[in-house]
């Protein structure tokens, strides 16, 4: 098996991908550095099993894929659509010489579209919060959310990871509150660390229209359940169409994002609080997510219990979102799974099953699914 | 900063949901009813209560009423745009006849931000059930009290991101001769906790609630204003518990404290959610041998533009 890892070389998800092929009794696998796809390397040939990882956290390759004279100043949220379109270049180019890549190219083009993955999860009956018809800036976000009644959405950057950019918006009349990772500043917005609540009407106006250029995706927000005095949701990562690993995120606010500050939470609580079957329900609603991307390895998806915890929802998927450190299953952490599935026979037969099957996630995935006040929210859990 | 997770445990009783329809569960001890109707829709006209808790909570009350001993109300609507349901409470009393305790308003932030909860006037409640032994109430601005006379009411808390000074007034100036417990969540100014300690001077010389053994002056940010004023008063000798937790205790205010009366008639004295020092935390703790103390979930200050800012649990 030759195995080849596109990744920022510094990058400890390089590292850790690394140990876990190497753990295994494999050769070392080549590293190829997203900065070198991006200014011409030649692809991985065919017979190459490649494993694309994120070309985040670098300053420079974030440059390369927006095409931009000047790197990012740091935490700055800039280019989302460019560093998206680039991310897209680049796979092309990572496939162009014939191997086998275990995120297929089209699976990420949606997963880092969050109104595209929305309308295939929502079109494959994956439970999702609604969505709101294309927003353009606070005017149209108003307006839409006046025509639905809703009250409080989540509005996210089309194309942003993580919480980058993510906005907890509720109104009620004339009031506002928007809890946001963004920090504004004349010239440019940044990501801080630690969420900010606004409750200037004009400050969060600003912010949207701001970051709604790139694209907007607007979410109804759906309550979360809770633990305690935190809000949780987990992140459950699938490997060849199964949940094998799960961590709970724990918030005092409505961002649950690890690194922001949110605590890892106790999954066996979690667990007893959601019940057996509004688990297995949670855990079975992954496996269809898994299967709306079936020439991937690996999604990362975070789901949310919604208060009562019969409910469950998918907030995301996230086609990077394996960097679970330490969090084991039967010993290994979520790159050994992944290696052991390439070994094991799982990863042929999770691709072969969607060479069998090509309309298993259904041919609507191009339209956004736009629900209106009277529209379906939700499918039940079935618990 | 804010309420995570709905009560699980309420008037010494376990939380059972009440189901959206179908009969109740059935239940082999006595249980808190959690009532909550689930909808966040802003419908056409505001301020009025929200028809579907209307209509669902008379179809649980003519299920289920008589039996009802401890009730939980969650949600109601969307509680930023639909006010609590107090007057349907009250209106329902004869139909409640063992209503004992009574929790007005368990939603997460994730519902409905605390300030922005509409309850208004929680005191005809009491009026409404006179053999009303507990109540417990969650709100914000718009959270009001009227002076009331209640014979049998032993515990009260009144939980808030802020809690006005009228609102404490009206509290201190009721006759509540069967208190034993008293629970305020004190807040900050900025949600319109204004009160300050001279507010709460009737309550901390011991003139009101004579049979009080349980003070708890919550989440407050005035918490080493609250540490200096308990250090001497008169209303301290005769607690059992003292509960400063939730609020931004600081080394001086827990110094102040221990300089004052004796604490060690406590049986517990709850300080968690705290900004205190490790060595001022511990001395807490080695001074009171006796005493529970708790002094978990120690805060950091955040630091910013060389001001130091502290910040109570709930504060929103």
């Amino acid at each position: 098996m030759r195995l080849t890892v596109v990744g920022n070389p510094d990058n400890r998800r390089v590292d850790l991908f690394t140990r876990a092929v190497l753990d295994a009794g494999l050769p070392r696998p080549a590293v190829l550095p997203w900065a070198d796809v991006l200014t011409g390397a030649a692809p991985p040939t065919a017979g190459t099993l490649v494993r694309v990882d994120s070309p985040g956290e670098d300053a420079e390759v974030g440059r390369l894929l927006r095409r931009s004279a000047a790197p990012a100043r740091h935490g700055e949220l800039i280019g989302l659509a460019d560093t998206y379109a680039g991310l897209l270049r680049g796979l092309g180019r990572v496939a162009a010489g014939g191997a086998e890549l275990l995120s297929d190219p089209a699976d990420v083009a949606v997963l880092c579209d969050k109104r595209r993955c929305h309308a295939r999860l929502s079109a494959a009956g994956v439970p999702v919060p609604a969505a709101l018809p294309p927003v353009h800036g606070w005017e149209s976000l108003r307006a839409a959310m006046a025509e639905t009644r809703w009250s409080r959405v989540f509005v996210k950057p089309a194309h942003g990871s993580s919480a980058a950019g993510v906005v907890a918006l509720a109104v009620a009349g004339r009031r506002v509150q928007a809890v946001t990772t963004i920090e504004a500043t004349p010239d440019a917005l940044f990501n801080s660390l630690r969420p900010r609540r606004y409750t200037d009407e004009t400050e969060v106006a600003a912010i949207v229209d701001r970051i709604a250029g790139d694209g907007l995706h607007v979410e109804r927000w759906l309550p979360k359940a809770g633990i305690g005095d935190r809000v949780v949701d987990v992140r459950v990562v699938t490997v060849a169409g199964r949940p094998t690993h799960v961590v709970v995120r724990a918030a005092r606010g409505p961002l649950t994002n690890l690194h922001l500050g949110n605590a890892r939470g106790d999954l066996a609580e979690l667990r007893a609080a959601a019940g057996p079957a509004a688990w297995a329900a949670a855990m079975e609603t992954c496996e269809r997510v898994a299967g709306c991307f079936p020439r991937t390895l690996q999604v990362g998806i975070d789901l949310m219990f919604l208060v009562g915890w019969r409910r469950h929802a998918v907030a995301e998927v996230n086609a990077f979102g394996d960097l679970l450190p330490g969090v084991l299953t039967d010993g290994r952490d979520t790159y050994a799974e992944q290696v052991r599935a390439l070994t094991d026979g799982r990863w042929t037969r999770w691709r072969s099953a969607s060479d069998r099957e090509p309309v298993r996630v259904g041919a609507t995935d191009r339209e956004a699914t736009h629900v209106g006040a009277a529209g379906r929210e939700m499918l039940s859990c079935g618990a | 900063m804010a309420f995570g997770s709905h009560a699980r445990h309420f008037a010494g009783r376990p939380v059972v949901d009440v189901p959206v329809d179908g009969p109740l569960p059935t239940v082999d001890g006595p249980v808190s009813w959690r009532f909550s109707v689930w909808h966040f829709d802003q419908t056409a006209v505001a301020d009025q209560l929200s028809e579907e808790f209307r209509v669902a909570f008379d179809r649980f009350v003519a299920q289920a009423g008589p039996s009802v001993e401890s009730l939980v109300i969650g949600a109601w609507g969307y509680a930023a745009f639909h006010p609590a349901p107090i007057a349907q409470l009250c209106a329902s009393a004869s139909r409640l006849p063992a209503l004992r305790a009574l929790f007005l308003g368990d939603m997460t932030s994730e519902e409905c931000e605390v300030s922005w909860m509409k309850v208004g006037d929680v005191s005809p409640l009491l009026t409404a059930y006179p053999q009303l032994e507990s109540l417990t109430v969650r709100g914000g601005e718009e959270l009001a009290f009227s002076p009331v006379r209640h014979a049998r009411l032993r515990e009260l808390a009144v939980q808030s991101g802020g809690l006005p000074r009228a609102f404490v007034g009206a509290v201190l100036d009721s006759e509540l001769p069967a208190l034993t417990d008293l629970e305020l969540w004190l807040g900050t100014p900025d949600y319109g906790g204004d009160a300050e300690v001279a507010d709460l001077a009737p309550l901390l010389a011991g003139e009101r609630f004579p049979g009080l053994r349980r003070l708890g002056l919550r989440n407050a940010e005035i918490a080493d204003d609250l540490a200096r004023a308990l250090a001497a008063a008169p209303v301290v000798p005769r607690l059992e518990r003292l509960d400063l937790s939730l609020g931004t205790l600081g080394d001086e205010g827990a110094a102040a404290l221990l300089a004052g009366q004796p604490l060690t008639h406590l049986a517990e004295l709850d300080l968690h959610h705290h900004y205190l020092s490790d060595e001022a935390a511990a001395s807490v703790t080695a001074a009171l041998p006796g005493v529970r103390v708790d002094v978990s979930d120690q805060q950091e200050p955040d630091e910013y533009d060389d001001e130091s800012y502290r910040y109570t649990a709930v504060s929103e």
